[in-house]
């Protein structure tokens, strides 16, 4: 609570200007230790006032066009495509796997003594290899391969889902399959898919947007249950492997490529992760850019990430 | 217990002094509303009421600012948005959706503008002496004039208000990812939902209901568009330079029609509901209706529990609540990390970055405290009251199960469960609070003495 206290005054003194609430939060905070923080804590915030004279503008603008049905297409575009692959490695310690609270249907999720671990951060003690991070292309161009017919599938036994984490592509039929003797539900977060799935039994579920950043898939009747599920529309994603690879086949070649990098417990914002790599320039949003050859097939090598960029 | 006779008493208020003063004399009432939206909460609720007890005394609040929308700070604080970056949110919306005095609808947006516009700003009467400003007369005190579910009178409440914002409602005749029908808005308008403090407002005209319902709608899309566009600045590029673009494409056909359309498919998605199976008995239906609640297929079991008293599952939340613990969590996960650094080995650079993260989180955790309730678990259904909050018919329950509630954790029975089999636990729910020691029978009258 001490430091807590010192922490936000501390900040008090470097930020400028301040709202009318801080001054109140800031002393009586720092003074009664932490109490009068809750307390202050609960005046309501208000953010900026909109430019009213702006906003009479941009609509009149909004109103007096009409949706220019071609846009100038500038982005150049290339012929070809190209391979991307590496690896990722952790280079700080993962610690001791953390076993999860188990205590609905014992049974089954406990049965023979079996014990679930938290998978959040998952390191292979042989080559260090980072799995589970999540790599997929922002804005294609061009796709090669038009959308699977086949079902993608999405399973869950012993009170877990297989995959930590889970790519799919947009129209292409996910079978959400329950190998369980026991019922589950699975929720998809920000798709509005909660669905019954009773024992061994399965039902398709079909992606119609974009997650952005993954999202988390979990099991309301079982609460330790949870991953993480990115759709991408051009199916350019991949999830690192045990130890730690990645490869996504069939890339617009002869263009700007950009990616984003994610991984569940990154201290980047939202997960993203942010690398330094001497050839290869990421930004504060996790992203790096690059430009493949037809044909090629690039290799990144080992990306490392370092121990800090992993929350602890 | 004290919350709901909190919300009676405001809301009796506030039907009753509209219904005995005159039109003119409503203007103090008209006034403590104003004060609602841009004062804090609790402060305003006091505002209010002494305005309704005394009406005079409202006349000594004088003039106030013109109402304004509240920003959902909280997702700006979880996206790390700049002042400027809100500021150009707040703008887009105003140019989007007007304020809470004058809104406006552009025609992408589907909307009734006349209805808005009754329902909309302050309480008054027009000069037919036709009663405008409905919203804030009957519901932003719980509601909140930006449709946030953070009225003054919200705390008081449980559950909560809905909070319009992300545009995910729970009781509707559509499929769970779907939107609710206007007619859905209408009946929850109508009856209330029955076990919250949502009353019945079936003394209204049809249009003045109708009139509501679409300014929930309205409110609805625009916070709605407020998320999209607050989401939307980690999707910018570099070259963007952390502002959005303002032109149609953007503004208009990436972020404003995906939401009116799902709003339009609405109509569209109403959930097909076969007729109940009549050749079977009563009785039969209603044990293979208890099968499957105890069983492992519809697994009713697990949250409504053996008992079907809605303990099995007590420590799950809402949707609206779960972003408000997550956001908890990213705090306090921030504020102990940033403890454990030390600026001693630190160079400049990275000691301001030290510092804006701290600044971040001490914002973020500001808003939560004042923007934002503290979060409440949600408790399964208690099956045996035979109180059901989006409506009591068997059509009704026939929905829910079928559906799930999108935004708590009930899942949907479609697809796993047969429609037949939904109707099966749709009537033994129904028996449930009339089920005496687990068995039911015509031949074995119920003594109520003996039940207790």
């Amino acid at each position: 609570m001490m430091t807590r206290t010192l922490l936000i005054f501390s900040q008090r003194l470097s930020v400028a200007p301040r709202p009318r609430w801080v001054g109140c939060l800031g002393l009586a905070g720092s003074v009664v230790v932490g109490l009068a923080a809750a307390g202050c804590g609960s005046a309501v915030v208000s953010g900026p006032s909109p430019d009213f004279e702006v906003a009479r503008a941009l609509r009149d603008k909004l109103g007096a066009s009409t949706s220019e049905t071609e846009t100038a297409d500038t982005a150049p575009q290339g012929i070809g495509w190209a391979t991307l692959k590496g690896r990722f490695v952790f280079s700080g310690s993962p610690g001791a796997a953390i076993a999860l609270v188990v205590d609905k249907d014992t049974q089954v999720c406990s049965k023979d003594g079996m014990k679930l671990y938290d998978r959040s951060l998952l390191v292979d003690e042989s080559t260090k290899g980072l799995a589970n991070v999540v790599l997929f292309l922002r804005n294609s161009s061009r796709v090669k391969s038009e959308v699977p017919t086949e079902s993608l599938l999405l399973d869950q036994e012993n009170c877990e889902f297989l995959a930590p984490v889970f790519a799919g592509r947009v129209g292409q039929p996910i079978d959400v399959k329950n190998s369980d003797p026991i019922g589950h539900n699975t929720n998809i977060a920000g798709t509005s898919f909660n669905q019954l799935i009773p024992a061994g039994e399965s039902t398709i579920f079909t992606p119609a947007r974009e997650t952005g950043l993954p999202v988390t898939v979990t099991c309301n009747i079982h609460p330790w249950m949870k991953a993480y599920a990115v759709f991408r529309e051009d199916g350019y994603v991949a999830v690192s492997a045990a130890d730690g690879s990645f490869t996504i086949p069939d890339l617009p070649a002869g263009e700007p490529l950009e990616f984003q990098v994610w991984h569940e417990r990154s201290t980047g914002r939202s997960g993203a992760v942010s690398l330094e790599q001497p050839d290869l320039k990421w930004n504060a949003k996790g992203r790096f850019k690059i430009e493949l050859k037809a044909d090629e097939v690039r290799d990144l090598g080992t990306l490392e990430v370092p121990a800090d960029a992993i929350k602890g | 217990m004290f919350e709901r006779e909190y919300v009676t008493v405001t809301n009796f208020a506030a039907q009753a002094g509209m219904m005995t003063l005159p039109g003119d004399l409503s203007e103090p009432l008209a006034m403590g509303c104003r004060r609602v939206r841009d004062r804090r909460g609790h402060v305003c609720w006091l505002g209010m009421a002494a305005a309704l007890l005394i009406p005079l005394v409202g006349a000594g609040c004088g003039q106030t600012a013109a109402a304004s929308y509240r920003l959902n700070l909280v997702e700006s604080a979880k996206q790390r948005l700049r002042p400027e970056q809100e500021q150009q949110v707040a703008t887009i919306l105003a140019a989007l959706f007007g304020t809470p005095d004058e809104p406006v609808a552009l025609a992408e947006c589907g909307l009734d503008e006349s209805k808005l516009k009754l329902a909309a700003g302050p309480v008054r009467s027009d000069i037919v002496g036709r009663k405008n400003g409905l919203y804030r007369e009957h519901c932003a005190h719980c509601h909140g004039v930006t449709g946030d579910g953070m009225g003054p009178t919200a705390a008081f409440l449980n559950p909560y208000p809905r909070d319009y914002r992300p545009g995910v409602f729970k009781f509707k005749s559509t499929e769970r990812a779907d939107k609710p029908t206007h007619a859905d808005l209408v009946m929850v308008l109508r009856n209330g939902l029955a076990g919250s403090s949502m009353p019945s407002f079936a003394l209204l005209s049809d249009a003045k209901i109708d009139a509501l319902a679409e300014y929930v709608k309205y409110l609805s899309i625009r916070g709605e568009v407020e998320l999209a566009l607050m989401r939307a600045f980690f999707e910018l590029d570099d070259e963007d330079q952390g502002r959005l673009p303002d032109d149609r494409e953007f503004l208009i056909d990436e972020i404003l029609l995906p939401v009116v359309e799902s709003w339009q498919a609405a109509e569209e998605a109403l959930i097909d509901v076969p007729e109940m199976p009549t050749d079977i008995d009563l009785a039969d239906s209603i044990a293979k209706g208890r099968e499957l609640y105890h069983g492992n297929k519809a697994n009713c079991v697990k949250c409504h529990g053996v008992t079907a008293l809605g303990d099995g599952q007590v420590n799950d939340y809402d949707d609206w609540n779960k972003v408000v613990v997550q956001a908890h969590t990213t705090v306090q996960g921030g504020l102990e990390r940033a403890g454990e650094t030390s600026t001693w080995e630190m160079d400049a650079d990275e000691v301001a970055e030290h510092r804006a993260e701290l600044a971040w989180l001490d914002r973020y955790e500001s808003v939560l405290g004042g923007n934002a309730l503290p979060p409440r678990t949600i408790r399964p259904r208690n099956l045996r009251q035979g109180i059901y909050r989006g409506g009591m018919r068997p059509l009704d329950l026939y929905y829910r199960i079928h559906a799930g509630i999108n935004g708590a954790p009930m899942p949907a029975a479609k697809g796993t469960v047969p429609p037949e089999d939904i109707w099966h636990i749709v009537n033994y729910i129904r028996s449930l609070p009339y089920d005496f020691n687990g068995t039911l029978g015509a031949d074995k009258p119920m003594v109520a003495r003996d039940r207790l």
